[in-house]
């Protein structure tokens, strides 16, 4: 038996095992344990402010984490930072390459991160002596767009890329400090855990994929969806996974038990999800289709419970404030709106 | 797996050890901390608590005024 046959069947066998592993350990079901526990009520929540200015598809979407302000970048070749209360540009950055597909500010709101087919990230200073916002730092190693980052401090930022890895990078140098390989897709979507230890990415090898920062390792592999992983949150307590994908369902995957909890889904929807977050309390999850609406589902009883209906084309981005107090979603009509 | 190469392959393996090694706790418990962390946190959540938005910062404070 050739060498490579060997390790097939290791590969096969050592599957088998984990997958025992789980079954062993899964002695009750989230419907079992919320049985008991109703439904929750119509969620209605009503637009409050839509953000104009966009002139081209909005690709992404991020928020502050201290104040009302988000970034968005779309392929007019913008990112734009918002005052999501005023509905005022705060700025309105020109980007070098138009092809952006993702955004994100740092927790600090010193800075903003985004990229795309351009292979590379760009990080931009908010916060620049002269007022002027500039490049600070361009991130080039990947060999395949950027499709997600996340920035985990100002001097520390976690890529996903169509090259099937996902990176940490150290801005001050601009190198990589940390190269996370092993899906066998395109990585499209990556979330940080809220202790900053850990990091998920979904890819289009139908898993996500748990990764210990710090030691470089995948650490779990979560499969069931039946295509591409667009869209991946974690919940709110760090103990779970929600992942969206184009086979049109959400999945909540249990981290401390290793397994696959529920899917969220229903015969009406046949589109893919492309972005979902969790409510504050991980009640609620709201999520984005290529149908233009958001589902809101009860987390706890897999139920639709409401929707955001009022964009004119697929949603594409999609984030709760971190107070919970609002949620923005962001769309290829170009609009961005505030919800609550 | 079929596009693998040799070291790709070999990485996979060592990555699918590491993987079975992780310590599992069981669902009877996991599930319900879960469950119970939800329960715990609806009532600070705005989006199920309509008294929690009464001091909406998007909606517009205050009537027109006719001059």
């Amino acid at each position: 038996m050739g060498e490579m046959e060997q390790l097939r069947k290791e590969a096969e066998s050592l599957k088998d095992q984990i997958t025992a592993a789980r079954k062993a350990v899964q002695d009750t079901t989230l419907q079992e344990a919320a049985a008991g526990i109703t439904v929750v009520g119509r969620v209605q929540l009503k637009t409050r402010k839509t953000l104009r200015g966009h002139l081209a598809k909005i690709y992404a979407m991020h928020w502050a984490v201290d104040a009302n302000l988000c970034v968005s970048a779309s392929q007019d070749g913008k990112l734009i930072v918002w005052d999501t209360i005023t509905t005022n540009k705060v700025n309105a950055i020109p980007l070098k390459s138009s092809w952006v597909m993702t955004c994100a500010y740092a927790p600090s709101g010193n800075l903003v991160a985004c990229g795309g087919l351009d292979n590379m990230c760009s990080i931009y200073n908010l916060k620049g002596k002269d007022g002027n916002v500039k490049v600070m730092r361009e991130l080039a190693a990947h060999t395949g767009y950027l499709s997600c980052c996340r920035f985990l401090s100002d001097s520390e930022i976690i890529t996903s890329s169509g090259d099937c890895t996902c990176v940490l990078w150290d801005i001050e140098t601009g190198t990589q400090k940390t190269v996370f390989a092993g899906h066998q897709g395109d990585c499209m979507s990556l979330a940080v855990s809220p202790d900053f230890k850990f990091f998920i990415s979904g890819a289009c090898d139908f898993t996500a994929k748990l990764w210990d920062i710090r030691e470089g390792v995948c650490r779990q592999t979560f499969g069931g969806h039946e295509s591409d992983i667009n869209a991946i949150g974690f919940f709110p307590n760090g103990n779970a996974v929600i992942t969206g994908s184009d086979d049109a369902t959400c999945k909540l995957y249990d981290l401390r038990a290793d397994q696959e909890l529920i899917t969220y889904q229903d015969s009406s929807i046949m589109c893919g999800v492309t972005s979902l977050a969790p409510s504050l309390s991980g009640r609620l999850i709201l999520a984005g289709y290529d149908d233009f609406n958001v589902n809101i589902w009860d987390s706890l009883k897999s139920e639709r419970v409401g929707v955001l209906a009022g964009h004119d084309n697929r949603v594409s981005c999609i984030g709760v404030s971190a107070d919970g107090m609002a949620c923005c979603t962001g769309s290829w009509d170009s609009f961005l709106k505030i919800w609550n | 797996m079929d596009e693998m190469d040799l070291p790709q392959m070999k990485k996979e393996v060592e990555s699918l050890k590491y993987q079975l090694a992780f310590k599992r706790e069981k669902s009877s418990k996991t599930v319900t901390d879960l469950v119970k962390w939800i329960e715990d946190g609806v009532p600070d959540d705005p989006f199920l608590n309509p008294e929690l938005m009464k001091n909406n910062p998007w909606v517009e404070k205050g009537k027109c005024i006719l001059l």
